[in-house]
């Protein structure tokens, strides 16, 4: 077999996995933020911040990805008159597809520690504030990080997607060369193996994360 | 000058009444424990005081100040008020040591030197001066009641709530646990302890106070509730107690209670 290709391929895989892991992490620490405002949003007492957080999730979830970046690259430039490079269009189409589904682990998180642990820090005086940032969050946040780091393997497949919006990650550099050569069965054979081998390299640093978490 | 005296407390979940019109008044240094059968309403009296529940009414009068009025200074009430819980609730990602300090550095703005020292002083008081550095999960259950004690000790309260302190141990951990509180309370402490440890309300008590169905029903001196209960219910309640205390082992518990033998309950 002529494995000559892969000479040009490989190159243009690893700069596909630069951009896919740039976007992909930029995109989740981003989500984790909007994430962690939208699930708080979720428990809140105040109607409005919670009904904001249920329509946000409610949009993501009812629509495809691929959908939502169509959508950030071409609809929202034309409304807005912003110019986005489709880099900047795929890390907001990250940021908020995967901020609703960490907004879900986060509230999942917060309402699994027990309430004796609240009662506890409510008192011996301490404010509810303190309660929640010295006592509630550190503990929900170990609880969720297998669950983060799940979704962070999710967004990494999910920027395949994001060749649609030519962003340069790794599905756009194996149609590149697909189309250019027409050698279709090696550049997608080889693309989905490297995608294998990619995931598979996260899912084995996600059981060394959880083996740690339970020690 | 009455330290914290509740009156007229009622507290409701939905329909069901678990408070009614209760009247409690507690002198500095006393030790009050509140017997009764499980559902009674003395665990929820004890988190109505503290306000983790919220009353639906009444009065909590604390230095001359109403709790449940709007503007009292609920979280500085707590400082003065400490808990102790059935389950320990200590924090599990802090060491034994930081659990006691949490909450003087935060609250009381203590530095982390003078906050670690006076929780090691309070440590040794309840014998786990050695488990400073141990986290919460490698301690038994009696030995995570003691550090819940020093816990709430740090802040220096002028009352301790014990809601159940030792139902959750093992029975042979019970009695490091109840020694602690014991040593409280000849130090004066104030505690309103609600408690299944007949021979600890007996003993150590200044004033029992026997509830059922949300009412105080009998309240009164331990030679008094245990030695002459004068309602029925508390009778029967004590009978069937002391019955199965008397089952258990040979504690002499009902040697403080004549004429109210293991014979007159009907199994």
């Amino acid at each position: 077999m002529d494995l000559s290709f892969l000479s040009v391929l490989l190159p243009m895989l690893f700069e596909g996995l630069k951009v896919t892991i740039y976007i992909a992490v930029v995109g989740i620490l981003l989500g984790f933020l909007v994430g962690s405002l939208a699930g708080f949003g979720l428990i809140a007492k105040n109607k409005v911040a919670r009904t904001i957080a249920e329509v946000y999730i409610w949009i993501i979830r009812a629509t495809p990805l691929i959908v939502q970046a169509l959508y950030v690259y071409y609809v929202v430039p034309k409304m807005t008159g912003l110019d986005m490079s489709s880099n900047t269009a795929g890390i907001i189409v990250i940021t908020f597809n995967s901020g609703a589904f960490i907004a879900e682990i986060v509230r999942g998180a917060l309402t699994g520690i027990d309430p004796g642990q609240r009662e506890a820090g409510l008192s011996l005086g301490l404010t509810p504030g303190q309660t929640m940032r010295h006592i509630i969050i550190p503990q929900a946040f170990r609880s969720m990080l297998p669950a983060l780091f799940n979704q962070f393997i999710i967004s990494v497949k999910d920027t395949a997607l994001l060749s649609v919006i030519v962003v340069n990650e790794i599905t756009h550099q194996i149609e590149s060369y697909a189309s250019i050569t027409f050698k279709t069965i090696e550049a997608y054979t080889t693309g989905a193996v490297f995608y294998l081998v990619l995931i598979s390299i996260l899912i084995i640093a996600q059981k060394m994360i959880e083996r740690r978490l339970k020690k | 000058m009455k330290l914290l005296e509740v009156k007229h407390l009622a507290k409701s979940f939905g329909d069901l009444e678990v408070l009614k019109d209760i009247h409690l008044k507690v002198d500095k240094g006393e030790v009050i424990t509140i017997i009764g059968p499980s559902g009674s309403g003395k665990s929820t009296l004890l988190r109505c005081i503290n306000q983790l529940e919220t009353p639906t009414s009444g009065e909590i009068i604390y230095k001359n100040q109403n709790m449940l009025e709007k503007g009292a200074d609920i979280r500085k009430f707590r400082e003065e008020v400490g808990m102790v819980f059935q389950k320990f609730n200590l924090f599990p990602m802090k060491t034994v040591l930081d659990n006691v300090t949490l909450a003087p550095v935060l609250t009381k703005h203590k530095s982390k030197a003078e906050a670690r020292e006076y929780a090691m002083e309070l440590l040794k008081k309840v014998g786990l001066e050695s488990k400073a550095d141990a986290k919460p999960a490698m301690l038994s259950g009696g030995q995570q009641q003691r550090v819940a004690i020093a816990r709430a000790l740090a802040m220096d309260p002028e009352v301790l709530l014990f809601d159940e302190p030792t139902s959750a141990l093992d029975p042979e951990l019970v009695g490091e646990v109840l020694n602690v509180m014991k040593d409280l309370a000849k130090e004066g402490m104030t505690m309103i302890v609600v408690t299944h440890e007949m021979a600890f309300a007996r003993d150590v008590s200044d004033r029992v106070i026997f509830m059922a169905d949300g009412y105080i029903v009998e309240e009164g001196s331990p030679e008094q509730i245990f030695g002459n209960p004068q309602e029925e219910r508390t009778k029967a309640f004590l009978a069937r107690f002391l019955g199965d205390e008397e089952q258990k082992n040979t504690t002499p518990a009902v040697n403080a209670v004549p004429g109210m033998m293991v014979g007159t309950v009907v199994r």
